[in-house]
């Protein structure tokens, strides 16, 4: 446990360091600030026109200016928007070290490697953990600015419980990000990896196999009705948790067994 | 005798693909001494130092260290090991003691003064709260031996240490090296592409090339295997060398070539016959100069003049 802990602490001292902690923050909190956005606009198209926020009077978004309305777009927005942000965090926590070739100072320490791995996940879960508690907190006082109808605590906690399971099971598909990271060394690789799947989830969605793919699950989720858990189709679930176990195995084998010659 | 040396591999070898970066090296470093491992570049040093590190998977052969076998990933004496491979590396957005401070965490090191130590002893105090992004070569240089020492490991495997440090750094770290073997009795395993600097500090040397151990010999030994050569320089080499062969000396010189040089002790032990010769047939040497192969002649020389 010692040994984690110093691989963690590690770990978030360079997170705490680093200026892309912000910039996920201010990334993802665009979502509830646009999301606001269009609920003012829905309110009342013509005093938005009259403001200059859109050049036409037209129902712009299907749907009503309310609180339900507001969690479902946000809950949308980070399946999306949180493929591409948790992508970046898993490219830079593991990417960095071969990009600022530092991974070779990881490899022969009395803290083993599968620890130094454990620990980067850990980092990762807290940071995306973090990020969605705030762009909930922001959301709540978007909602409040606008002064939308509809709230209750239960759809308030609901929501937070949709956010934090799409949270999950974007957070399943990062460790094939950090192993193609790893095996790639750098940061390009899991870049091109994660616009590469998000490509194939829309493709997937579109042809009716969103389900069987697992970079479509997050969204599938957010798109469905309450009770959302157990609208998600059974395999849905266990395709993430296949890319999760043979990510992390392989993001594990890969840092113990492979050539690091870098 | 496994156990009785600080460092030994058996018939190491390292392929990458069809390039074999390391050939069946078997080196053993006895506990207390520091051992010069001298290569051009791409003879195979930092590969050989990955493979003792456990960074990468030997094609063939083993590796022990401190009496323990060394695979990739497994547990390895690495609390007792100090290390610095191939380029300096530091997180650039943290300082250099927050550098510190993280490998101080990852040995396991209890005593916070730890850093404060390694930075003084290392000549980084004025620069310990400075990010480490925007340091020089030789003070990231300095960085990455304060992290080798910082947990004061009984063996030290340092790849080109001086790389980037200034004549005095040079100095200053040979000094330190001495020291640690000296009083401390720490075993230190150093490669370098100098073959003079190794002869300054090491008291074994082992030369690679093209991934095959050549050579190993006491540091004692190192003038006596270096081949000494007499260099001549005239207005004129064709007449020098023709007066030099008819005198029955063996000359090594080709057309467009700036010196003749001979090899032979007759030579060598009396470069003042060899002057009074050219003089007295009028061709005076301009330059006229008893030097040590370097180590790429070195190289030539061992493996039958080719590269």
């Amino acid at each position: 446990m010692s040994a984690f802990r110093s691989a963690f602490w590690a770990e978030l001292l360079k997170a705490r360091r680093s200026r892309l902690f912000l910039l996920t923050l201010v990334a993802l909190s665009i979502v509830p600030v646009t999301g606001g956005l269009f609920m003012f606009i829905l309110q009342d198209p013509g005093r938005a026109l009259a403001m200059g926020l859109i050049t036409a009077k037209a129902q712009m978004i299907a749907g009503t200016a309310d609180w339900p309305t507001f969690f479902q777009v946000i809950l949308l927005g980070i399946a999306i928007g949180g493929a591409i942000v948790f992508a970046f965090i898993a490219t830079w926590v593991f990417g960095r070290e071969f990009a600022d070739r530092t991974a070779k100072e990881l490899l022969a320490l009395p803290v083993q490697r599968h620890t130094i791995v454990a620990a980067k996940f850990a980092l990762i879960a807290i940071w995306i953990l973090t990020v969605i508690l705030v762009v909930f907190v922001i959301a709540l006082a978007v909602g409040m600015v606008v002064d939308l109808p509809g709230w209750s605590a239960q759809l308030a906690l609901s929501s937070l419980g949709s956010l934090m399971s799409v949270a999950v099971l974007t957070y399943l598909l990062i460790p094939a990000v950090a192993l193609v990271a790893s095996a790639g060394r750098g940061y390009l690789p899991p870049l091109a990896w994660a616009v590469l799947t998000i490509v194939l989830a829309q493709i997937a969605g579109i042809t009716g196999w969103g389900g069987w793919f697992p970079w479509y699950v997050p969204a599938l989720f957010a798109s469905l009705g309450e009770p959302r858990l157990q609208a998600v189709p059974l395999h849905s679930y266990v395709v993430v948790l296949v890319a999760f176990i043979a990510g992390a195995a392989g993001t594990l084998a890969w840092w113990r067994s492979a050539d690091h010659t870098r | 005798m496994s156990g009785t040396y600080a460092i030994e591999t058996t018939g190491l070898s390292k392929a990458y693909g069809r390039v074999l970066a390391v050939d069946s090296v078997s080196l053993q470093v006895v506990p207390g001494e520091i051992y010069g491992f001298v290569g051009l570049n791409g003879a195979g040093k930092t590969t050989t130092i990955r493979a003792l590190l456990g960074m990468i998977r030997p094609t063939a052969g083993s590796v022990r260290m401190l009496g323990h076998a060394v695979t990739p990933g497994a547990r390895g004496p690495w609390h007792r090991v100090g290390h610095l491979v191939e380029k300096p590396a530091a997180y650039p957005e943290l300082t250099v003691r927050e550098n510190l401070e993280i490998a101080r965490r990852l040995h396991a090191v209890s005593s916070a003064h730890a850093v404060s130590r390694v930075v003084e002893r290392m000549g980084l105090t004025s620069e310990a709260d400075r990010r480490a992004g925007v340091l020089s070569t030789g003070n990231l240089q300095r960085l990455a031996l304060a992290r080798a020492l910082l947990h004061e490991p009984e063996l030290l495997i340092l790849d080109e240490p001086a790389n980037g440090l200034d004549p005095a750094g040079v100095v200053e770290i040979r000094q330190l090296l001495v020291a640690l073997a000296r009083d401390q009795g720490v075993t230190v395993f150093m490669s370098s592409h100098i073959l003079p600097e190794v002869g300054r500090l090491a008291t074994r040397v082992g030369i690679i090339h093209k991934g095959r151990l050549l050579e190993e010999f006491d540091a004692r030994r190192l003038e006596e295997v270096q081949a000494l050569r007499l260099e001549v320089e005239t207005r004129d080499l064709r007449a020098a060398a023709a007066v030099l062969t008819e005198a029955g000396y063996a000359v090594s010189w080709q057309s467009g070539e700036g010196e003749i040089v001979l090899r032979e002790p007759r030579a060598v032990n009396a470069p003042d016959e060899v002057a009074t010769l050219l003089v007295n047939k009028g061709t005076a040497p301009m330059r006229l100069a008893v030097v040590h192969e370097d180590l790429e002649a070195h190289f030539l020389r061992l493996t039958g003049g080719t590269q």
